[in-house]
């Protein structure tokens, strides 16, 4: 395959791209048919990651810990075994006369071992003070927060947002995707569309019918992707709760993997619909509140996108949709 | 361009400096070609190895007896992989210098495995800062890399192919290991082959997910080759437990080094080279591939979309059933495999032997002057654009 370029492709690149168009429909139908569910692709990572080292898997100071001390001791004591006839008698030999000298030095490395290993358990008791007083304060990673009867394919805001998507110089990606409902409304329409979503079992039940769905937060998730990638973003549930520190990180990020003329789609309740009785009870555990449609309007365009603002049928949510025209990095 | 070079006049010396000279290693094969194209133009060049493998043992020079050889007019290279005490050296000599670049895998890919082997790579990071402002040029044999020399501060760099010699694998394949592997395959099942060094930066464990994800959707007889020396035993056992695991002890095989007449039965025996490495400078195996007639599915990274071209299926990622699909794809459709392994064949036929060395030589003459042996003779040109 070559690389994608502003020239019209060769016939064997015509050819290749029509390839891989048919491999991807492949992989789709395989997950569709359930013969390889995304679940059993991630369980291979799992599995892989068990054996990979402390610093690899995450396992933590404890495990660390748990190998310094296996190693702290070292053993003066060789081996003699030998594949060769008499080598075991001559091993054995060399060790008993290389002992004295050999179990003089290990014994002081061992001390030294033993010693570093203490302080690092001291380390670690601290260390485990220090953060169950964090857990105390932590705050918790933000919700999803949906606007009640408004993620569906019959929403007031859908028409708008796949106006606005239809021409995306790009994927497009949905969060909090839920089971996929949007990603399959774009796909309908001609869309390359993927979703991520936090929650683990709405992207279960998505996978059954094949659609590409993730098990990722959306911050996790674009740290991940590479620079003009994406040619639209679609964010459901996901602002309203997140802390300033995490919506400031998420435009800096949006400004960055978004393509030029890429299309940022917010779906928000309102402050009153936050607010009101059937909100949902997510809301009162968010760390943030949803922002009003004029911080948009106001913010966005600093960051080099216009937008536009339509406000829902009973004033409980609204929907801004903008367009990158010139990356301004977030402030 | 005209890098300051040495004064005219008689033959001078091209000479070669090298970490470590390893038979059947890109960066040693090259080295020994590279001598010979140099010496084939007229100059005198010799090869000067901090360290040499044992088979090779005639081939090169200490590094500390470059002393003994040092003339005025010296062209000094040096074929940089890894970090080195070479480096050092020739910080301090005055000849002009030509970097020939070979890439350095990132610390970063190392760091959770092999520690030592991350502050190596680091160390080689720094050394090259330091020496390419100091290069009269630097030689890469990948735009990819190229930029790698730019980004350190090498002042002039040209991209000039890797030499290698796709001869030696049309040579007659080792009986013993043809026979096994044919018996292999006559029980059926695909065989994929992967050729490099274990360590997880060339990504073999995504490879036996791929496998595991094959078998279970297409081929249940199929079958992976990792060919290729182990300088990381963790990463090994790692990979090994991993297949255990997943009960593909007996459809993973991991023969280690091999001579050159087994790999010729390993690409004999291939369906199709699968790559997931995360980080080439070239992919020198890629290009052995396609001159073996195997066609290729390999991850878009570092240089491998430009080394791969049209031979080959370039994914953007790694999930085991797309790249169990692309193999299938690959292996199961005539014309696709037609089409890929003819454009292999042109791929091939663009970095033969000659024409390579050609181009060193010509790129090398930039700082070292006309090849003592073109004098006059009206050789042909073909050297990479010097920038």
């Amino acid at each position: 395959m070559v690389a994608p370029t502003d020239e019209a492709p060769t016939d064997d690149q015509a050819y290749l791209i029509g390839v891989m168009a048919e491999i991807d429909e492949e992989v789709r139908s395989r997950r569709a048919s359930g013969d390889l569910p995304a679940r059993v692709e991630r369980e291979l990572d799992e599995l892989f990651l068990e054996h990979s080292p402390v610093a690899g898997q995450g396992g933590g100071l404890g495990e660390a810990l748990r190998m310094v001390d296996a190693a702290a001791f070292i053993d003066p004591v060789v081996p003699i075994d030998s594949a060769k006839s008499g080598g075991a008698v001559v091993k054995k030999g060399l060790r008993t006369l290389s002992l004295w000298y050999m179990g003089y030095v290990t014994h002081q490395v061992s001390q030294f071992a033993t010693a570093v290993s203490r302080s690092l358990h001291l380390l670690d008791e601290r260390v485990e003070a220090l953060q169950s007083q964090l857990e105390a304060q932590e705050v918790p990673p933000a919700h999803v927060v949906e606007a009640p009867g408004a993620h569906h394919p019959d929403a007031w805001w859908v028409p708008d947002a796949l106006a606005a998507l239809q021409a995306a110089p790009g994927r497009v990606l949905h969060t909090a995707a839920g089971d996929g409902w949007l990603v399959r409304v774009l796909a309908a329409k001609g869309v390359d569309a993927y979703g991520v979503d936090p929650r683990p079992r709405t992207v279960d039940r998505a996978e059954l019918d094949g659609t590409d769905l993730r098990e990722e937060g959306v911050l996790e998730h674009l740290r991940a992707v590479e620079p003009s990638a994406l040619g639209g973003v679609v964010l459901t549930g996901v602002v309203d709760p997140m802390t300033n520190g995490e919506r400031r990180q998420l435009l800096d990020l949006l400004v960055d993997r978004l393509a030029p003329d890429g299309t940022l789609v917010v779906h928000s309740l309102s402050p009153a619909g936050w607010d009101a009785d059937d909100a949902p009870p997510e809301a009162d555990l968010a760390s943030g509140r949803p922002l009003r449609a004029r911080a948009w309007t106001n913010f966005l365009p600093m960051l080099g996108f216009t937008v536009t603002v339509h406000e829902g049928p009973k004033g409980a949510d609204y929907l801004a949709v903008a367009v990158l025209r010139e990356a301004t990095p977030a402030r | 361009m005209t890098c300051p070079g040495g004064p005219p006049g008689p033959p001078r010396a091209v000479h070669q400096f090298v970490p470590a000279l390893i038979p059947r290693d890109a960066t040693g094969s090259h080295t020994l070609l590279l001598r010979e194209a140099l010496r084939a133009a007229g100059w005198r060049s010799e090869i000067f190895a901090e360290a040499t493998h044992d088979e090779l043992l005639n081939e090169s020079n200490k590094v500390a007896r470059y002393g003994d050889y040092a003339r005025p007019g010296d062209v000094l290279v040096y074929q940089f992989s890894t970090s080195s005490m070479v480096a050092d050296l020739l910080m301090e000599r005055p000849e002009p210098l030509v970097i020939d670049y070979h890439n350095i895998t990132r610390p970063e890919l190392y760091e959770p495995w092999e520690p030592a082997t991350a502050r190596r790579s680091a160390e080689a990071l720094e050394q090259l800062a330091r020496l390419a402002p100091r290069a009269a040029l630097g030689l890469a044999d990948s735009a990819f890399n190229e930029a790698d020399l730019v980004a350190a501060g090498c002042p002039a760099t040209a991209v000039v192919p890797v030499l290698v010699d796709l001869d030696r694998l049309g040579a007659p394949a080792d009986r013993r290991t043809a026979a096994r592997l044919a018996a292999a395959k006559a029980d059926g099942g695909a065989d994929w082959l992967f050729v490099g060094r274990l360590v997880p930066s060339k990504g073999q464990h995504q490879l036996v997910k791929a496998l595991w994800a094959y078998r279970q959707l297409y081929d249940p007889a199929a079958r992976l080759h990792l060919v290729g020396s182990t300088p990381s035993n963790r990463y090994l056992g790692a990979l090994r437990a991993f297949v255990d695991d997943l009960g593909l002890r007996e459809a993973v095989r991991m023969p280690g080094e091999v001579s050159e007449a087994a790999l010729a039965a390993y690409f004999d025996a291939a369906d199709v080279y699968v790559s997931m490495s995360v980080h080439e400078g070239f992919g020198v195996p890629l290009l052995e591939a396609m001159g073996a007639g195997v066609p290729v599915v390999a991850l878009r990274t570092g240089a491998v979309p430009g080394t791969v071209g049209d031979a080959g299926l370039v994914l953007d990622r790694t999930e085991p059933s797309y790249v169990a699909a692309a193999a299938r794809r690959v292996v199961s459709d005539d014309t696709l495999r037609r089409r890929l392994t003819a454009a292999g064949q042109r791929r091939v036929a663009e970095h033969t032997l000659a024409r390579a060395g050609a181009r060193a030589v010509e790129a090398v003459s930039a700082v070292a002057g006309e090849p003592p042996g073109r004098a006059g003779s009206g050789a042909a040109r073909g050297g990479g654009a010097v920038r």
